[in-house]
């Protein structure tokens, strides 16, 4: 058992440090195309720079929450290709009870409920009436695309929506904590520590950043040293043995994908309430955020860990698009450095797609008993 | 030899394979098999007919509801629609009314009325990214990406036109102009879907992320050529220059710019039957459709999996493309940037045609009627157009779930009449039709 968790663990950490590799490779090449040693020196500066991070943390949020849902999911034995649209009706949902409750707290619990309620029409669709996983799943991103905007507009009279405030930051959380030590010098070393080159932001990230890192923490533990993780394991892989242990695998795969819609809530409504609004024309704001988490899990090989450090590449790639975007370092127009996270994601894909799906995933169980 | 053998037992798609038995023995035994076979197509059409039907009733039941659920979140002067006493800002039975009947204009007055014109502009465009996508479905793969090839398929024809329509005019000049026009269109969404399927079929990449993928690229770069290099230097919106009138599809019935042509849709109705056709009577499409539904026996019986994705991905992509060049010609005349979601409708055109060409025709009309209808609605009423949108989702989440019908099928104990097949439109090839 651990023998083969190691070599996994080994797997996840080759394959990131390849795409890694690939992904610098793959931006010096774009570099080199504009054939300049001032514009590489330029980009690494940015690279190198505190807001960049925190452009990479604050943009993982979203695809991080939903990646760990994924897994949860497709490890149970449904593949849940609707992480978009669950990701859209949270960041909706979120907005809108904040808007009507004033807290974005109750905003967050708002958007995880819709998120849920969308994940368990997903499950139901998909575990008791059989539905071709995947496009039951494109189905829920089709059926988000339309109602967000649409409850947008009836709400608010437009596709965009604001929510009126936004996450406070963790100093300010811990100034108002009211506790007494925790409040003064606790913001004090916040303080100091935030003032750190480049780490700097890790330090003054906004809430959600951090309940990330304690998601990935969490799933980590629950599927690596918890018995509802080995029924999850076990049902994405011999859903057989699991119902001969007397396990309802129909149970274990709803658990899951309700896990997931919870997931991918939170990162929904993180999404639009670190902004503070909805942006719901087009693709949304969510704008392809849902699939990039799939190709992150898919990379991190269903390893929370591993899907959390191939989040930061792509968040940190668009990061730095968007870095770009603003100095106007390279001479490449806006709309092709927008381009970069979704070419690097096919690139990703290309190297490495042939990820091992769950043994039964995309089929349907059906116990024998009935 | 194999080959031909398995073709005798490839039509009873989802029945077992039993390695070509039935084509090396008796010819009676043949006979037997194919009539066999041609009861459970014609039963699974009905039973495909009405689950796309019971798919269809069911979302606009839960539009009806979504409709005056909303119309109770919003706030208005006086209830438009009341019921039981409750009062509801919208009036289901008009919004209804505007999205279908509306579409067709005043059509027994007038039936060339520009609002049934754009109906059939519509439709027109939605048969070519119909039949794209049922084209990939038919080979196993899932084409997400058809709105980033009608996207680049449009883009490029518009420009190609331009720069070829000052060399020719008059008719000859339309007619030079129209074929270029569609092969570009065709060739550069060929290309755009042929990438997808290429990593699909040697680098394993799913290609459902990645023509996700590939339709946000499209749309970036296309923006990139239209707001900069290519841009209409004498408009402030991000399109290409206007292509003159004669460059445009003839639209001899239609008056003026009605954006309607006839010919386009007749255009249309010919590749979906020719599309037909290649799928059911050509070795390419035995080829398509083995891999589609069964790519192991498919390569034992000789079929080059890889290759066929890659050119069922370029033809679905081709499709798409040309697609978008009706869409410049008959709709746009230009290329301009937000092009609408013809490629995702094109999946619900397809899934509710049950991946079938022909059938694709009429299910594109009904969409074409729904796009229209959204027009009118949008302008008739206060109900947000983004209806179709949730209409659209709900729909293709109710066909891929062909089981919740046939429970409540058995409750009414049709079932035995349905015959018992299980083949549903499906990820792995959607066979049958």
């Amino acid at each position: 058992m651990s023998a083969t968790a190691a070599v996994s663990d080994l797997g996840t950490r080759a394959r990131l440090a390849v795409a890694g590799a690939a992904a610098l490779f793959l931006s010096a090449g774009a570099l080199a195309l504009t054939g300049s040693t001032d514009v590489l020196l330029a980009v690494l500066a940015l690279l190198f720079e505190k807001s960049t991070l925190a452009a990479a943390l604050r943009l993982s949020v979203p695809i991080a929450f939903a990646a760990l849902g994924g897994i949860f999911a497709e490890k149970s034995g449904v593949i849940n290709i609707g992480l978009e649209g669950l990701l859209i009706v949270s960041a909706f949902g979120g907005v809108y009870v904040t808007s009507i409750t004033g807290s974005v707290w109750l905003g967050l619990l708002g958007g995880v409920a819709v998120s849920t309620l969308l994940a368990l029409l997903f499950a139901i669709v998909c575990i008791e009436f059989r539905a071709d996983q995947i496009i039951a799943g494109l189905a829920i991103w089709l059926i988000a695309l339309g109602l967000a905007p649409f409850a947008s507009t009836v709400v608010f009279g437009s596709t965009n929506a604001s929510a009126g405030t936004t996450f406070p930051s963790i100093g300010r959380l811990l100034a108002n904590s009211g506790l007494p030590v925790v409040s003064t010098a606790g913001v004090a070393a916040l303080d100091a520590l935030a003032g750190v080159p480049f780490f700097g932001a890790l330090f003054e990230a906004s809430p959600m950043v951090y309940l990330m890192f304690v998601a990935v923490g969490a799933s980590w533990w629950t599927l690596n040293r918890t018995s509802f993780g080995r029924w999850v394991h076990a049902s994405g892989e011999n859903p057989k043995a699991l119902d001969t242990a007397g396990v309802r695998v129909s149970r274990v795969r709803y658990a899951a994908v309700l896990l997931s819609g919870v997931l991918a809530g939170v990162g929904g409504a993180a999404l639009s309430l670190s902004l503070g609004q909805f942006v719901g024309n087009g693709p949304t704001m969510v704008n392809g955020k849902g699939f990039i988490a799939i190709v992150t899990y898919l990379l991190g090989n269903y390893n929370p860990v591993g899907a959390l450090l191939s989040t930061l590449l792509f968040a940190g790639l668009d990061a730095l698009q968007l870095s770009l975007q603003g100095q106007n370092v390279l001479a490449i127009p806006r709309p092709l450095v927008r381009t970069i996270p979704y070419v690097s994601v096919i690139v990703v894909l290309a190297l490495f797609g042939k990820t091992r799906l769950p043994e039964a995933a995309g089929e349907h169980y059906e116990s024998g008993e009935e | 030899m194999r080959r031909r053998q398995m073709t005798d037992d490839d039509a009873g798609a989802g029945g077992p394979l039993d390695d070509g038995d039935a084509g090396s023995s008796a010819p009676s035994v043949r006979d037997r098999a194919f009539d066999a076979l041609d009861r459970l197509v014609a039963a699974s059409a009905t039973e495909r007919l009405l689950i796309s039907g019971s798919a269809l009733l069911l979302s606009i039941a839960i539009g009806f509801l979504l409709i005056l659920a909303a119309g109770r979140m919003t706030s208005c002067g006086s209830a438009a629609y009341s019921l039981l006493g409750v009062g509801f800002c919208y009036d289901p039975f008009l919004v209804y009314d505007s999205l279908f009947l509306g579409a067709f204009g005043d059509f027994l007055a007038n039936p060339l009325n520009g609002q049934f014109a754009t109906t059939v502009s519509e439709t027109t465009v939605l048969v070519f990214t119909g039949i794209a996508v049922a084209v990939a479905f038919k080979a196993g793969v899932f084409n997400i990406g058809g709105q980033g090839q009608l996207v680049f398929g449009a883009l490029a024809s518009a420009l190609v036109v331009y720069g070829v329509s000052g060399a020719v005019s008059g008719l000859v000049g339309t007619l030079v102009l129209v074929s270029v026009g569609l092969a570009t269109g065709a060739f550069v969404g060929g290309i755009w879907g042929a990438i997808p399927g290429a990593l699909k079929a040697y680098a394993d990449a799913n290609e459902v992320i990645t023509t996700i993928m590939l339709n946000f690229v499209a749309t970036s770069f296309a923006l990139y050529l239209a707001s900069g290099p290519f841009k209409d230097p004498e408009s402030f919106a991000n399109q290409t220059r206007t292509l003159p009138e004669f460059a445009l599809f003839p639209q001899p019935l239609f008056p003026g710019r009605t954006d309607a042509s006839l010919l386009a849709l007749a255009l249309a109705i010919t590749v979906a039957v020719g599309i037909a056709y290649l799928l059911r009577g050509t070795s390419f499409g035995y080829d398509v459709r083995t891999s589609g539904i069964q790519p192991e026996a498919a390569e034992y019986g000789g079929v080059d999996a890889a290759r066929t994705v890659v050119a069922s991905m370029a033809l679905s992509g081709a499709l798409a493309g040309l697609g978008g060049a009706v869409y410049v010609f008959t709709i746009a005349g230009n290329f301009q940037t937000g092009v609408p979601d013809y490629g995702f409708d094109g999946i619900t055109v397809s899934i509710l045609a049950g991946n079938n060409p022909v059938a694709a025709i009429a299910a594109a009309l009904l969409f074409g009627v729904l796009k229209s209808g959204s027009i009118v609605v949008d302008v008739g009423t206060d109900v947000p157009p983004e209806l179709v949108g949730v209409l659209r989702g709900l729909i293709v989440l109710f066909v891929a779930m062909p089981e919740f019908f046939r429970m409540i099928g058995e409750r009414v104990d049709v079932r035995d009449r349905l015959g018992g097949s299980r083949d549903a439109v499906a990820t792995d090839g959607g066979e049958e039709a």
